[in-house]
């Protein structure tokens, strides 16, 4: 059964929204109960993109605010409270508790709410004497913000500063990698699975792969534990595997421009939660949504942009010509025979044809959102060229060199700052070797063009102290390049490799091919070096038959910690589906990230370590 | 929804919450004592407005009641409506029931615009506005419900109405081969109708004979036709032998079906009134597809964008010297006007 996190984590808020009881068939109970629905921050952008108001109507809620709004008593009506545990939310309860605003609190805190502050909330209404009105408390396990079926995000803002920054201290790393494992093991707990854990030696992705490890232990230890899975499938068939990685792992991937038109509409137009604002072609802001429920999006939304276009064209094409058949068909009857006896089959005509107009409407509508869209994007991508950014980079990380007069003609041509500067980082990033030279003019293009360097140079000195920006190269692999890399690491494979990939048409990311080697379970070199975890097996058996453990997966969760981006997600979900048998990967990350967003990060852990740029402030693009 | 028993994704604190209150209440036990008084005081100022809600709230559940009987009711409805076949037509049922039904809905529906009346007189005796919205917004959902649960019934009658039709047209034209070939086909009967040997001048199944006549239209009904003629033959047995008197039976047969008929129309257009008095009530604009966070959104921003303006107008009203020598001036030039005229 593949594992659809957006359905479940729907069914679960659709439980707390029937108060915790289990939904019957009909999804209404028999004796019907209007409720209020409370929320903060945290939880509205949970809940925005899962459930819109006529959901909420149709489960019984009928008003919904927001927590720190001031809100007046709504007497004899039950309240449900879906908000994170913190000390500011549990104060508000506390009042709302003692002002009677409404009938009784069903309180549920979408991760577990630690003892102490259970405590307060026990001293705040017994004190206040509203006890009586607090008829549940309950830990829903949903601290995660889900966007598509496949895809999440633990909403953990600047987390990759966080972890890189060097003057970080233990503590606060050891916090930052507490909040991630709490958030990786609601998702577990919603998806029902403990899945294997494997991750690559050492970073931030050893220390939550351990502390997760750690945690589901402790949790199956305890009695009543949310992981029955219907017996002891020891065997791995039935587990997925976990892997958890760091942005280190592949840097580029987050700074790179792509031409398909799910990456572009994230990085260009900005989409937040399946949203997105636009200017409408009358003027005026427009917000669309976009995901699951939009038939184009959902069938083109990976496809490169000029194939979109094409895409739109046809479907105006097919929508104008149902239009006219419909025309056809009403317009016609009216001066056929109009006998009494036949008065129903006209009718039935009429019927159809009316019945089908609401569909119709909804085609034209979803074409002309697209459109709108596409032709904002046209006028983006024509503004900063983005297309040959992108293609160019592509060029970079493949090939691994790039004429220096297209490089330095890139950069002084047409782009925003950030454009520029994300792809120096990426020529930065692909080149195998540091020619001095060259990076002292690409410097100097970037200053021209009042470019913050800050970001530059922090990725100059990472490569510099040879972290392992692993995907350099990240084309297939053989046995020669195999043999290159033991001997001469990886630069010579950089080469190689990237002469093997001038045949293939589709870079497959690092990432992507080291989760194809572990859900395969064959034994690579790669990932041999990897650690494995597995909760639900003793401790001390450890090493030995542990062949089932790297056995081939059917399902897999891929999880980056610092910041992902649509990119990945698209060719991880593009490789799951050609695999034979189709293979299903769910794709989750601490943020969403833009390449803008992400390169702000960068440029702050520059400045952080005083590489500081010379001259022009931090440009803000959005 | 299928989920396993054991597998729930959330943890209830509830009990653990209830042993930590009874252990602070035991410590704090001497100190709860005035505390009991100042809830009582407030708790009498609220008891009208709980006692209004809390009867709006019955009526409003009693509502969602009925509007979900009726709804299964219908469903019954519908599966009765669409096994019928040629003589196995359970008409009484199906009418009782459509009687039944109507008279559900009708009532229903006066009773959510009683409901839509209290709600708005109660606007007036100083109730929050939460909860003002909050009742209107019940009563909508209950009106959409027994719009949707009009509208299935509304198909329930047409897919009877065309079952109706259809029956009819088979009758039809059996019937009217049954007139026409009294004399020569019914030598040729089938081996399963021997019974009807005896009264074979009596009851001529039409639909037994291969008659050139009609059947190519029908071929499938041939097919159940062969049951049918069965029953048709008993039901003649056990009536009349009479050919003469087959006659009226088809007659009265077709005369109460479209009896029925009729009264199908005629529900029909009632119910369409009532729809049309539901249409006009309910309000189906704005919720189709707003998500929970848009108009915070929107509000957010006005309210800034305006707070800005304010903002600046009062920088540029306090920081205004000129504005007060001009008053200044202004003032004294009247003052000088005064002088001169009046003085």
């Amino acid at each position: 059964m593949a594992l659809n996190l957006r359905q479940k984590q729907t069914e679960c808020i659709i439980r707390m929204l029937n108060l915790n009881q289990p939904v019957n068939g009909t999804g209404t109970a028999n004796e019907e109960v209007y409720k209020i629905l409370i929320y903060d921050r945290y939880c509205q952008n949970i809940l925005s993109p899962l459930i819109h108001v006529k959901d909420l109507r149709k489960h019984g809620v009928t008003l919904y605010f927001l927590i720190d709004k001031y809100r007046k008593p709504v007497h004899d009506v039950p309240a449900v409270y879906f908000v994170q545990a913190s000390q500011q939310n549990v104060q508000r309860i506390i009042a709302d508790a003692s002002a009677s605003l409404y009938d009784s609190f069903h309180l549920n805190f979408s991760s577990s709410i630690p003892r102490t502050l259970l405590e307060d909330l026990a001293s705040g209404t017994l004190n206040s004497d509203s006890i009586q009105r607090i008829s549940k408390v309950c830990d829903q396990y949903l601290e995660f913000v889900t966007l598509e079926d496949n895809l999440f995000s633990l909403a953990q803002k600047n987390s990759y500063v966080q972890l890189n920054d060097p003057k970080a201290g233990d503590r606060e790393i050891e916090e930052i990698i507490e909040k991630i494992v709490a958030g990786l093991f609601c998702v577990l707990a919603t998806l029902g699975v403990v899945p294997i854990i494997r991750c690559p030696h050492g970073g931030p992705a050893e220390m939550v792969a351990s502390a997760l490890d750690q945690r589901l232990r402790d949790h199956l230890l305890s009695k009543n534990n949310m992981f029955s899975e219907g017996g002891n499938f020891v065997s791995s068939f039935q587990r997925p595997i976990l892997c958890i990685f760091d942005r280190n792992f592949e840097l580029s991937v987050g700074i790179q421009h792509d031409f398909r038109y799910c990456p572009l509409v994230h990085d260009v137009l900005g989409l937040k939660l399946n949203r997105l604002s636009v200017q409408g072609e009358t003027g005026g802001m427009k917000s669309f949504e976009l995901d699951s429920s939009d038939p184009f999006w959902v069938v083109n939304g990976w496809l490169e942009f000029p194939e979109v276009a094409v895409e739109i064209e046809t479907q105006l094409n097919k929508y104008k010509k149902d239009v006219d058949d419909v025309n056809r068909r009403t317009g016609g009857t009216n001066g056929a025979e109009f006998d009494g006896t036949d008065l129903i089959g006209n009718t039935k005509h009429l019927m159809n044809a009316v019945n089908s107009l609401p569909e119709l409407t909804e085609r034209k509508q979803v074409i002309d959102k697209h459109t709108n869209i596409a032709t904002v994007l046209l006028g983006e991508i024509k503004e900063r060229s983005l297309d040959s950014y992108a293609k160019k980079e592509n060029d970079m990380m493949v090939r691994g060199v790039i004429d220096r007069n297209e490089l330095l003609g890139t950069l002084k041509g047409k782009g925003s700052k950030m454009d520029k500067l994300r792809f120096a980082i990426i020529y930065l990033i692909s080149s195998e070797t540091i020619n001095q030279s060259e990076v002292e003019s690409v410097e100097a293009a970037l200053r021209e063009s009042e470019v913050d360097t800050s970001a530059f140079q922090y990725v100059k000195k990472i490569k510099s102290l040879n972290v392992s920006l692993a995907s350099a190269n990240s084309a297939s692999r053989s046995n020669i390049v195999d043999w290159a890399e033991k001997l001469y690491g990886q630069s010579i494979s950089a080469v190689t490799a990237g002469v093997k990939n001038l045949l293939a048409s589709d870079r497959q990311l690092a990432l992507t091919r080291t989760v194809e080697a572990l859900v395969e379970g064959k034994p690579n070199l790669e990932i041999d070096s990897y650690l494995v975890f597995d909760p639900r097996a003793p401790k001390s058996s450890s090493g030995g038959g542990s062949s089932h453990l790297k056995g081939p997966f059917k399902e897999a969760i891929v999880f980056m910690i610092g910041g992902g981006n649509y990119m990945e997600y698209g060719s991880l979900q593009a490789h799951a589906k050609c695999r034979q048998p189709v293979k299903h990967v769910i794709y989750g990350t601490t943020e969403i990230l833009t390449g803008v967003e992400f390169v702000e990060q960068l440029t702050l852990l520059g400045q952080k370590m005083g590489l500081g740029n010379t001259g022009a402030p931090p440009s803000s693009t959005h | 929804m299928a989920m396993k028993s054991a597998q729930t994704s959330f943890r209830d604190r509830t009990q653990e919450f209830q042993s930590v209150v009874e252990k602070l209440r035991k410590s704090h036990s001497s100190g709860s004592g005035p505390n009991g008084q100042s809830s009582s005081s407030k708790s009498d100022e609220q008891r009208s407005a709980v006692a209004l809600q809390s009867e709006f709230n019955r009526r409003a559940s009693k509502i969602g009641f009925g509007i979900h009987q009726t709804s299964q009711k219908l469903s019954k409805l519908a599966k009765l409506a669409k096994r019928t076949s040629v003589f196995d037509d359970p008409t009484m049922e199906i009418q009782e029931m459509t009687a039944v039904i109507k008279q559900d809905i009708t009532a229903l529906n006066s009773a959510v615009v009683d409901l839509q009346f209290l709600c708005n007189n109660r606007n007036e005796s100083g109730i929050s506005s939460d909860t003002t919205s909050h009742s209107t917004t019940v009563v909508d959902d209950l009106k959409n419900r027994l719009m949707s649960a009009t509208k299935e019934f509304k198909d329930v009658l047409t897919l009877r109405t065309e079952n109706l039709k259809v029956h009819e047209n088979r009758r039809q034209l059996f019937s009217s081969t049954a007139s026409k070939d009294s004399a020569n086909p019914f030598v040729r009967q089938r081996p399963l109708a021997t019974k009807a040997a005896a009264s074979s001048s009596t009851s001529p199944p039409p639909w037994a004979n291969g008659s050139p006549s009609s059947s190519q239209s029908f071929p499938r009904k041939q097919g159940d036709g062969e049951s049918q003629p069965l029953l048709q033959q008993q039901q003649h047995q056990q009536q009349q032998q009479q050919q003469q008197q087959m006659v009226p039976l088809q007659d009265s047969y077709m005369q109460s079906r479209a009896e029925a008929l009729q009264n199908v129309e005629s529900t029909i257009h009632e119910l369409g009134n009532i729809f049309n008095q539901l249409a006009t009530l309910v309000s189906q604009q704005g919720e189709i597809a707003i998500r929970i966070d848009e108009n915070m959104e929107d509000t957010l921003a006005n309210v800034e964008g305006a707070q800005g303006h304010l903002l600046k107008y009062l920088n540029s009203i306090s920081s205004n010297r000129w504005l007060m020598i001009k008053i200044f001036f202004v003032l004294i030039f009247f003052l000088m006007i005064f002088l001169f005229f009046v003085a």
